[in-house]
């Protein structure tokens, strides 16, 4: 039956010229957005929200949705290209995409991310199709208590992320926790670090952080010379991509798949934490561990498949109970009001041709994006032939405009800046600048949700324990902690006898 | 030669007063209406929706600009810096009297000239179904029996729900564990998910929930029954006078010429008088109530009167801000 009425509405879209105009339209601009360094997914959706005010309801959905899984997929071109994310979720991207560029193969890069996005992008609409009301009740079930576990699973992962060892990792990440404590604190509002500067209220804004740690740093980076002495300018390479390296990947697609549609229903955190999961697990499951972090083209599929296909998931809270998990689906629920449209609990039992069209809208804009992506990479080769010099200061004044267009004040640039100096201060200690980011994401959840949680048990840490599902998810921690320990005392155990056997 | 005199005075006059000649011309770029709260929210869709009618009135279009963080106080602090040109609007709730009150950094609303009036948004008492509450009575009643045996989830200190709350704990003298959650969205969640049992969210944040029947609806602290939950008694008509709510209230900052402010006013009213623009605000939740400078202004004033007090008692103002 739903797949009746998602077909219905799937033709309806492509029987219309206009909305396939429409969507073709929105992906692009998705792509190019999404791929500008510090214009996030929220803020592509919200500068192009005015647009379709004067559109029907199922057009300006189309655009939005069309819009957001673009910008999912467009933060990987930077991250490939430049090695700086275009949005958030695509912070883990770059750890592979990035060496693989400078290695000559950028171009194979971006269409192994094209896609994986496009793998990513289906399994969480056909998720979403599937078993919307059971992803409902499990979004559902999630408490403070859940979250905290979740943010700490996500904290964990975080050491596997990191190209150098865990250690390095999990210190820059605490750093990063620290960071995300600055500004008013939103459970009691008292303002934290701040040393009665009004431009510290706000917080650090993490596309800031982002911009300066990956951006500016690059930048210094180059100019100094410190990591090559002169700037490689990123090679697009041979872009022809045989099908047979890509079903080479098909494990690491469907695993990325998986993670990100699981834990893209869990709000706020959903596709940070998927990425850096993903990528764990990449690197986890993979014989050989020192490929990654310098071109291992699964440690670029893993984590864009698992962005991808947490969009379907990160809707599944805001259409189905009206609240939106991030600020990604408040802006969509805003357009939807705006349309007069409320999503609850009741849109489903008044509306259901409206979730058919959502799926459908989900599905062409993911079509979409294959098809005029994969045009892009061709425009993509012409834009990165600009000299490396007109590039890197092209970069800079990128950093400083978006730095200003996040909330449009001037001390989000002294914030990018501040964060450009540390940047190149890490690389120059050979120290992981992305774990800094994740700390600033991840810590206020931890912080916030760990305080509530123990505040709700009047104080008893039994809380973590005694609620299933946060049992589950730190069993989950400590096996994930352990398992290297554990392998490497096996293989240990293991060697004397197989010494023995060779003799 | 009087007369000469007097066209003498009077061209004399129209020189000084060329600024504001000038301003006949008003408006000559787009108008720049700036949001504390991220986009997608009750105040960005608001200003969007009275920004787009308003604009059609004004001749320029009307730019939303979100300015966040610190509580709103940041936004606020954008309008307080801004050109007095009338070329920058702001929108604010009852967080920018909170704030100036427990924030030193905040901007003092003095500051600040109120534009025009849209809307109350009134707090209203939820407790999840299955918490075998009925009525107000037996909800006060099972606090005093045992206190603090209700948890209750709001915002965090200064926040809307966090004043309906301390309102209703000093109304009827009781004590409700209070759990606080970084918005409306959270708290909702809370509240579905059985963290919490009760809250004292605005209406459009939980009607569906309501008619879902997850979500009871004790009373509604308007003056009069809201027209989302028409089945919903009012706190008074229940016995308890007990009446508070957030409002959207456009303004300027201060210095705004008089003739630019006139104009400002002007396409606002005739937006928010429009049909097309209160169904759509229904939807969205906002009972439009169209008022100009006066009647914002008179607003803001009784709001403080009444807020300030209960910040006081609480501790909430900063010594350095008592009155």
């Amino acid at each position: 039956m739903v797949i009746n009425e998602f077909l219905t509405a799937l033709l309806a879209i492509l029987g219309s010229p206009q909305a396939v105009m429409l969507v073709l339209i929105a992906v692009a601009l998705g792509i190019i957005l999404g791929a500008v360094p510090g214009i996030s997914t929220t803020m592509a959706i919200a500068v192009l929200l005015p647009i379709t005010f004067g559109m029907e309801m199922e057009m300006a959905i189309l655009f939005l949705l069309g819009v957001f899984i673009a910008s999912v997929y467009g933060g990987s071109i930077s991250a490939i290209l430049i090695n700086i994310p275009g949005t958030p979720a695509a912070m883990v991207t770059q750890l592979d995409g990035y060496p693989m560029a400078q290695r000559g193969q950028g171009g194979q890069a971006l269409k192994l991310a094209l896609y994986a996005s496009t793998v990513g992008g289906l399994f969480g609409i056909l998720l979403l199709i599937g078993v919307s009301p059971l992803m409902a009740a499990a979004a559902n079930m999630m408490q403070s208590a859940e979250f905290a576990a979740i943010a700490i699973l996500g904290l964990v992962m975080l050491a596997f992320a990191s190209s150098t060892s865990p250690v390095r990792g999990v210190m820059v990440g605490l750093i990063g926790i620290l960071c995300g404590m600055v500004g008013f604190d939103t459970m009691t509002d008292i303002p934290r670090f701040d040393y009665s500067v009004p431009a510290l209220q706000g917080g650090v804004d993490v596309v800031a952080m982002m911009l300066g740690i990956f951006g500016l740093a690059e930048v210094m980076k180059n100019l100094s010379g410190a990591s090559n002495p002169d700037f490689q300018r990123p090679v697009i390479g041979n872009a022809v991509l045989s099908l047979a390296s890509i079903f080479k990947r098909w494990g690491s697609m469907l695993r990325g798949s998986v993670i990100g549609a699981i834990i893209g229903c869990v709000p706020a955190v959903g596709s940070a934490i998927a990425v850096s999961v993903a990528y764990a697990q990449e690197v986890r499951l993979a014989r050989d561990k020192s490929a990654f972090g310098s071109g291992e083209p699964r440690g670029v599929v893993a984590p864009e498949a698992a962005n991808s296909s947490s969009i379907g998931g990160s809707l599944v809270p805001m259409m189905t109970l009206g609240i939106p998990g991030d600020t990604i689906t408040a802006v969509l629920m805003g357009a939807l009001l705006m349309h007069g449209l409320r999503p609850g609990p009741l849109l489903y039992v008044n509306n259901p041709e409206f979730f058919a069209s959502v799926y459908a809208a989900l599905f062409i804009g993911v079509m979409a994006t294959l098809v005029v992506g994969l045009l892009l990479v061709r425009a993509v080769v012409r834009i990165m032939g600009i000299p490396p010099r007109i590039l890197l200061v092209a970069i800079a004044v990128l950093c400083v405009v978006g730095a200003f267009a996040i909330r449009n004040s001037i001390s989000d640039i002294y914030v990018m800046i501040f964060f450009g100096c540390v940047g190149y201060l890490l690389h120059l200690l050979r120290l992981p600048a992305a774990p800094l980011a994740f700390g600033l994401i991840l810590g206020p959840i931890l912080e916030e949700n760990l305080g509530r949680a123990l505040l709700l048990s009047r104080g008893a840490w039994s809380v973590f324990l005694d609620r299933p599902i946060s049992l589950a998810i730190l069993v989950l921690t400590l096996v994930v902690l352990l398992l290297p320990v554990l392998s490497g005392l096996w293989r240990r155990l293991k060697r004397p006898q197989l010494a023995g056997a060779a003799e | 030669m009087g007369f000469k005199k007097l066209v003498l005075g009077l061209s004399m006059l129209f020189a000084l007063t060329g600024a504001a000649l000038a301003d006949e011309s008003f408006p000559q770029k787009a108008v720049s209406m700036v949001v504390v709260w991220p986009a997608g929210g009750g105040h960005d869709i608001a200003a969007r929706l009275v920004a787009e009618h308003a604009a059609e009135y004004l001749g320029q279009p009307i730019m939303i600009n979100n300015v966040t963080g610190a509580a709103g106080s940041n936004g606020m602090r954008h309008v307080a810096n801004a050109d007095p040109d009338g070329y920058t609007v702001g929108l604010m709730g009852m967080h920018a009297l909170v704030q100036s009150y427990m924030n030193p950094n905040a901007p003092s609303l003095d500051k600040f000239d109120p534009l025009a009036f849209l809307a109350f948004e009134p707090g209203s008492l939820q407790v999840r179904a299955d918490s075998g509450i009925d009525s107000i009575e037996e909800y006060v009643e099972q606090l005093s029996r045992d206190p603090g045996s209700i948890v209750h989830g709001n915002d965090a200190l200064g926040g809307n729900t966090f004043v309906y709350t301390t309102l209703l704990e000093k109304y009827f003298d009781v004590e409700l564990t209070r759990v606080p959650y970084a918005g409306h969205a959270p708290n909702t969640g809370a509240l579905v998910s059985g963290e919490i049992t009760s809250a004292a969210m605005p209406i459009p944040q939980i009607v569906q929930h309501y008619q879902s029947g997850t979500v009871k609806v004790l009373g509604v602290m308007s003056e009069e029954r809201n027209y989302m939950l028409p089945d919903v008694p009012t706190f008074r008509e229940q016995g308890y006078d007990l009446v508070s709510g957030d409002y959207f209230i456009f303004f300027t900052p201060k210095g705004v010429p008089a003739e630019v402010r006139a104009k400002l006013e002007d396409a606002f009213l005739k937006a928010m008088d429009a049909p097309e623009l209160r169904e759509r605000a229904a939807v969205i939740g906002i009972e439009v109530q169209p008022g100009g400078q006066e009647r914002a202004a008179t607003v803001l004033k009784e709001q403080d009167a009444l807020i300030y007090p209960v910040l006081l008692a609480e501790g909430m103002v900063h010594e350095s801000l008592v009155k």
